[in-house]
């Protein structure tokens, strides 16, 4: 490394690419001082490290990963302040959840919320500086209750963390606080990956656990030019949702090829990478024909991403304002595909509603078992480009750092959409219509952003604010949306102070004070912008005929065509602020960080009412051939009425506020145990619930008289439920260098789960009736109609008490053993031993179990 | 060979022997019961208590009069007895009561009693509500139906007859306030037969059958069987595609007094509600007005003890005809009538979700023929002894379809279920 040239380069390139700074030097430095550097014998960071920088982020190296043992990226959760280690979850997309409890039942039990997804969409993730976009995902299955493709939707829920392999991933930065301006469509954080881009012998893993097998192989390949390193990377996952049934199944296959190159220019260093990526998920749950009669019941779901994204990083080595700069482009594809077959019997007869347009047609009675076909064709094609010049000046003790750019993203889904017949629909209650995604209009999303970090160098210490700016907006949207021509905009700043160093004991004394404040806006997704279409179909005549009931019959439904669209629809803001404290002295290291982020605006969907006219149609006393002749349905006695029917709609009434305090300790490593303490923990309180006004129907049958036929209430209640919780996490970190061995024990403890349904009143404030369509003040003396007191819904005090989960402790081990030059072994044990005390709660005893859930894997290199 | 099965047997008689220093002392309990509930005793014959044990499930029947000794546990005791009241009718005395709890060396009962004078009016012959199911064992349940039957001596008018179904189901006990049971039966579902009080007269020993939808079932189930000859159905309109039901043109509907849901009616397929038949002597909207109560219960989970409060229609005791509590045989819990109505239950089911269920009903038993050869059918009040449980619907024996979801067809046509024609 005598070589001045190299050396300013890696200088640079730590300023300017930092965490990949430590490639770039590798790139260059000679094979053999890299094998050196390899053989030497040394500790490892086993643990996710708390930035001591700006922002509140975790950062998780390869290290940690390889101590770990993961099957999926959801697997590296565990490591952040507040999160526990969880059984591999492969029946299901794995969202993920920052800085808040979970959605959670009365009884503390995790359950899925649909109104709540904002937090997992909300999360960025960025992986060698291009967006993860699910935006564009449109594979619902359109079948309500579905047992199969329950869980298994990705539309409007975020990156499903299964599909993620960690092999190939060399760093983790999970934003927890206020990301930089430079990243944006997002509220409620951001996990940036960097992935191996390195010189490598050819590594393969093989993990096997009670759950899942997985093989991972990568290789970097340093090439002739001595400036550039080719990475390759393949890896497969085969994993059962439950061990005992083989008809349950998750896969993944990935694969990847990287290319990096830095050039010395005369001036200037160039970087360039270019990576094209392949990841392929896929779901398949079925059950055994030969165990149910000839039952055909089978879900099978196959996403395929494709991507190619390439990076040119530019550095000037002379004075200007702006020295780096820096593109980002790439396009990627994904082929998502549901295939669902399900045998659909009838009872008595149903009837298939097929009317395209709106309007009073003829259908058919459904009289025999059928198996039914659906299909479901999602491929979004998403094109971005990021441009970005940073630069600096520094004029005494202040130093300037700053950066803008602009983002422009497209997505688009060209997939054929849902493809089945609508005389044969996959359940009876059908109301929606096969539709073709290409008709769906490009979703092009447009940023800027501008920022300075501040760097001021005094005798009161070093201060830091990093002020920044982004403004985003959908272009090119139909001018009756409310977001046309609207720009987001996204304040934030985050401010360091670092105190001067006071001794203490003959060491420094670090300690760091932060803080930040921000806007984080995620904008609507293709499916919020421009949902399915919803049919109201209402039957006006229904006569069977005995005799011959598949010719002789005739059903006739008025059907209603609702855009099903919310003009109003914006993006999801959440308003986050924080502050911070670090400290560190001796190896000793402290953080803590207090936090409240709020979310008024998250997306969910509600139901619309409406009142609709249809003519009800008797046919007493009428022989078929009378009603059959009737072309004209006005020749048969008819009575005109009016019911009130609810359709689905994207709206912005979702709310999440979160509130917390994280925390994070260690300790150095002790020289005579070997041992490491680090302690993570957090305390979260977040509230979900819903905001606005909300229609909610009631299920009271009056004399003959359905209530909700006529009258429909609007509940201006904040219905949901608050939980707090407060867990920590434990970890003794051993390591024998000398042996190649790490042993690490981490207890982990949830100390108590506390939820609490938010107060409703269950009063209405309005009502929407059938007989008008319009809405009225609902006023207690309305005495106009006795049915509209069943639109006070009462609930019972009780339901709104605290229900408190006691204490939950478990201890994980794990093992890592270097044997020989180039293998690995490891091994882990979650819940080897639990502490899940009884609990009475309301005279009943409540029991817990737990199951350990263990694997080894190996590594070998050749 | 022989020689060890000896010893084997030997082994096990020395185990059994020091098996049985182990055996904890059964406590045994006197039990005194008095009659109670009619007034004055008439004289009476052939008293007998039956104990039955709750938890072995094992009977016990004691003389009137003998000394009652039983192991100490909990019961459920019922009595009977002939008796001729003081105007002359023979009837029996019957008593039942539910849980008693014999934890002493002597225990007093009141059994509260009751006369069970054969009824004068349509009696529920059979009850068809588990449904079939289609080849590939989905189940099917548009075909559902009740039977009812004159059973006296001379013509009955089905006008104005109601069918109803309880709301309260016998797998679920419920402390409820205010308890009406001894009066009323709380119902969730009513629809009774039209007609002026004499256009539709039913001769004795004929029966009624009334269908959930009176079509040919084959046409969508093939397992299934026809309903289109049907006396009546029971239709319900709605302009959801999804919950239509089907109004057939042939079979006369019934009118819709009440009934608890948003779809369509049709009888608890899991067979834990109880179905019965009355005259209501008041117009639908008098009782529709007057007739609603609410009551409360609680629900103890370990989230909270909710104190819950249901609406519900009640049906005076009085009005009631016939009543019959079904229940699956494993997890019944207790009787949603008073036990002047019914005192016992019947079932198809063994067990919860039993599968086993389908294309099964319950039919009430031939105790003997009248002289023109029509059946003389149980009516004792309890449906326990009044009832074959689980037997092949009188319809697929009549039609002889399918008997399972492979589609092997019935070939033995009875009378009630079990006694062959």
């Amino acid at each position: 490394m005598n070589n001045p040239s190299i050396l300013k380069y890696a200088t640079l390139a730590a300023m300017l690419l930092a965490p990949g700074a430590e490639v770039c030097a590798k790139v260059k430095a000679r094979e053999d001082t890299l094998k050196k550097v390899e053989r030497t014998l040394k500790e490892v960071v086993v643990t996710a490290s708390e930035n001591r920088g700006v922002g509140t982020s975790s950062r998780i190296g390869r290290s940690a990963m390889n101590h770990l043992q993961p099957t999926s990226f959801a697997d590296l959760l565990e490591l952040l302040p507040g999160n526990i280690s969880k059984d591999p979850q492969m029946g299901g997309v794995n969202l993920i959840t920052m800085r808040e409890t979970g959605t959670v039942g009365a009884t503390g039990k995790a359950v899925a919320d649909r109104d709540q997804v904002t937090g997992a969409l909300g999360t960025l993730f960025v992986i060698d500086g291009a967006p993860v976009s699910t935006d564009g995902n449109l594979g619902s299955l359109g079948a309500v209750g579905d047992v199969r493709g329950e869980g298994r939707e990705t539309m409007n829920r975020g990156v499903d963390m299964r599909s993620i392999a960690t092999d190939d991933i060399e760093l983790v930065e999970v934003v927890r606080g206020i990301p930089s301006v430079e990243f944006g469509n997002l509220t409620s954080g951001m996990v940036n990956i960097k992935r191996k881009r390195m010189a490598s012998p050819l590594t393969a893993r093989f993990k096997v656990d009670g759950y899942s097998k997985l093989f991972a192989a990568g290789k970097g390949i340093a090439l002739a030019d001595g400036e550039s390193v080719l990475n390759i990377d393949a890896g497969w996952l085969d994993s059962k949702v439950d061990p005992r049934n083989p008809l349950e199944n998750y896969k993944r296959l990935n694969g990847g090829v990287r290319f990096t190159s830095v050039k010395d220019l005369p001036g200037a260093v160039v970087r360039y990478n270019i990576n094209g990526d392949y990841a392929g998920s896929f779901d398949d749950s079925k059950v055994d024909p030969d165990l149910n009669l000839n039952k055909i019941d089978r879900y099978e779901s196959k996403y395929n991403r494709m991507g190619v994204n390439t990076e040119v990083a530019l550095s000037l080595l002379r004075d200007r304002w702006f020295t780096d700069f820096k593109l980002n482009a790439g396009g990627s594809l994904q082929v998502d595909r549901v295939n669902r077959q399900r045998q659909v019997s009838p009872q008595r007869g149903s009837i298939a509603p097929t009317g395209m347009q709106g309007g009073a047609h003829d259908t058919h009675f459904i009289l025999s078992e059928y198996v039914a076909d659906y299909s479901n064709d999602s491929r979004p094609l998403q094109m971005f480009l990021k441009l970005k010049a940073e630069g600096g000046q520094t004029a005494g003790d202040v130093s300037h750092r700053y950066l803008a750019g602009g983002e422009w993203s497209r997505l688009r889904n060209m997939g054929a959409g849902e493809v089945y017949d609508i005389s044969r629909p996959l359940q009876s209650g059908w109301s929606l219509r096969p539709r073709s995604y290409t008709d769906i209009p490009a979703l092009h999303t447009l940023s800027f952003f501008a920022e300075d970090k501040i760097d001021w160098h005094s005798r009161v210490g070093t201060m830091t604010a990093q002020l920044g700016v982004r403004v985003s907006t959908i272009p090119f949207l139909d001018r009756r949306y409310r977001l046309a021509g609207r720009w987001h905009v996204d304040p934030r700043v985050n401010l360091l102070w670092n105190l001067p160093a006071a001794e203490l004991a003959g060491s420094p004394l670090r300690i760091g004070i932060g803080g930040g404040w921000g806007i984080t806006t995620k904008l609507p997704t293709i499916d919020y912008l421009y949902p399915q279409k919803q049919y109201i179909d209402i039957v006006q005549l229904n006569y069977y005929s005995v005799k011959n009931p598949a010719e002789l019959s005739r059903v006739n439904v008025m059907t209603y065509v609702n855009q099903g669209v919310n003009y109003d629809i914006r993006g999801a803001t959440c308003r986050k602020s924080e502050v911070r404290l670090n400290a560190g002295w001796r190896g000793f290291a402290v953080s803590l960080t207090a936090f409240a982020e709020k979310t008024g605006s998250g997306f969910r969907s509600v139901q619309d009412f409406a009142s609709y006219a249809y003519i009800s149609y008797s046919t007493a006393g009428m022989s078929s051939e009378e009603i059959l002749v009737a072309t004209d349905l006005s020749q048969l006695p008819g009575e005109n009425r009016q019911v009130l029917r609810g359709v689905r709609m994207p709206s912005n009434s979702s709310k999440t506020d979160k509130l917390g305090i994280e925390f994070q300790g260690s300790t150095p490593r002790l020289p005579w145990l070997r041992t490491a303490l680090t302690v993570t923990g957090a305390w979260f309180r977040t509230d979900y619930s819903s905001t606005g006004e909300l229609y909610q129907t009631v299920s009271d049958v009056v004399g003959s008289v359905s209530v909700s036929d006529r009258y429909v209430g609007v509940y201006a209640d904040e219905d949901g439920r608050v939980n707090e919780q407060l867990s920590s996490n434990v970890m003794f970190d051993t390591q024998l260098p000398e042996l190649g061995l790490i042993f690490t024990a981490s207890l982990q403890s949830v100390w108590y789960l506390t939820t609490t349904r938010k107060w409703v009143s269950g009063v209405p404030v309005s009502y929407i009736s059938a007989a008008d369509g319009e809405l009225h003040t609902y006023d207690a003396a309305v005495e106009t109609d006795p049915l509209l007191r069943y639109l006070e819904r009462s609930y019972n005090p009780e339901s709104f008490r605290s229900y408190t989960v006691p204490p939950a402790m478990f201890l994980n081990l794990k093992v890592t053993k270097t044997v020989g030059k180039g293998m690995q072994v490891s091994m882990f044990v979650n819940r080897l031993f639990d502490w899940q005390k009884d609990y009475v709660s309301n005279g009943l005893l409540v029991r817990r179990q737990s199951k350990p859930y263990f694997g080894a894997e190996t590594q070998i290199r050749f | 060979m022989k020689l060890s099965v000896y010893a084997v047997a030997a082994v096990a008689a020395a185990g059994m022997m020091s098996c049985e220093k182990d055996v904890i002392e059964v406590r045994q309990g006197e039990v005194q019961i008095a009659l109670t509930d009619v007034g004055e005793l008439p004289e009476r014959e052939n008293g007998v208590f039956t104990f039955r044990n709750v938890t072995s499930g094992v009977s016990t029947e004691f003389k009137e009069g003998d000394r009652i000794l039983v192991a100490q546990g909990i019961y459920d005791i019922s009595y009977g007895a002939d008796v001729r009241l003081e105007n002359g009718v023979v009837a029996r005395l019957k008593g039942h009561r539910q849980s008693v709890v014999v934890d002493a060396d002597k225990v007093e009962v009141e059994l509260s009693t009751f006369y069970s004078i054969p009824s004068d009016d349509f009696i529920i012959s059979e009850i068809f509500f588990a449904g079939t199911t289609t080849s590939t064992g989905t189940s099917y349940t548009g075909d559902d139906y009740i039977k009812l039957y004159n059973n006296t001596d001379h013509v009955l008018y089905a006008d104005g007859l109601t069918i109803f179904e309880s709301k309260l189901g016998t797998t679920d006990k419920l402390e409820l306030t205010p308890d009406i049971m001894s009066e009323a039966m709380t119902v969730q579902a009513l629809y009774t037969i039209p007609g002026s009080g004499r256009e539709h007269p039913v001769q004795p020993g004929e029966y009624l059958l009334i269908a959930d939808n009176g079509m040919d079932h084959r046409v969508t189930n093939p397992n299934s069987f026809d309903l289109s000859h049907a006396d009546w159905e029971w239709y319900d309109v709605s302009t959801k595609p999804s919950v239509s039901d089907i109004d057939s043109p042939e079979v006369p509907n019934l009118n819709k007094v009440y009934c608890y849901t948003q779809t369509y009616w049709m009888l608890n397929n899991q067979g834990v509600k109880a179905y019965g038949v009355a005259r209501i002597p008041v117009d639908n909207e008098t009782y529709l007005k007057d007739y609603l109560y609410t009551y409360n219960y609680t629900i103890v989970t370990a989230a909270g003890s909710f104190p819950m409060s249901q609406t519900a229609y009640r049906l005076p005791n009085e009005w009631i005809k016939d009543v019959v509590n079904c229940s699956n045989k494993a997890t019944y819990k207790w009787q949603v009538s008073a036990a002047a109505l019914d005192m016992g239950f019947t079932w198809c089911a063994e067990i919860a979700s039993d599968k086993n269920r389908f294309f099964k009903s319950v039919r009430r038993k031939v105790v003997g023929f009248n002289d023109d050869g029509t059946p003389v059918l149980s009516d004792t009040n309890n449906s326990t002894v009044d009832f074959n449980s689980g037997v092949t619907p009188s319809e697929i024996e009549a039609q002889g379809t399918a008997m399972d979801a492979a589609g092997n067809k019935a070939g033995v046509i009875t009378w009630d279920g079990v006694l062959r024609k």
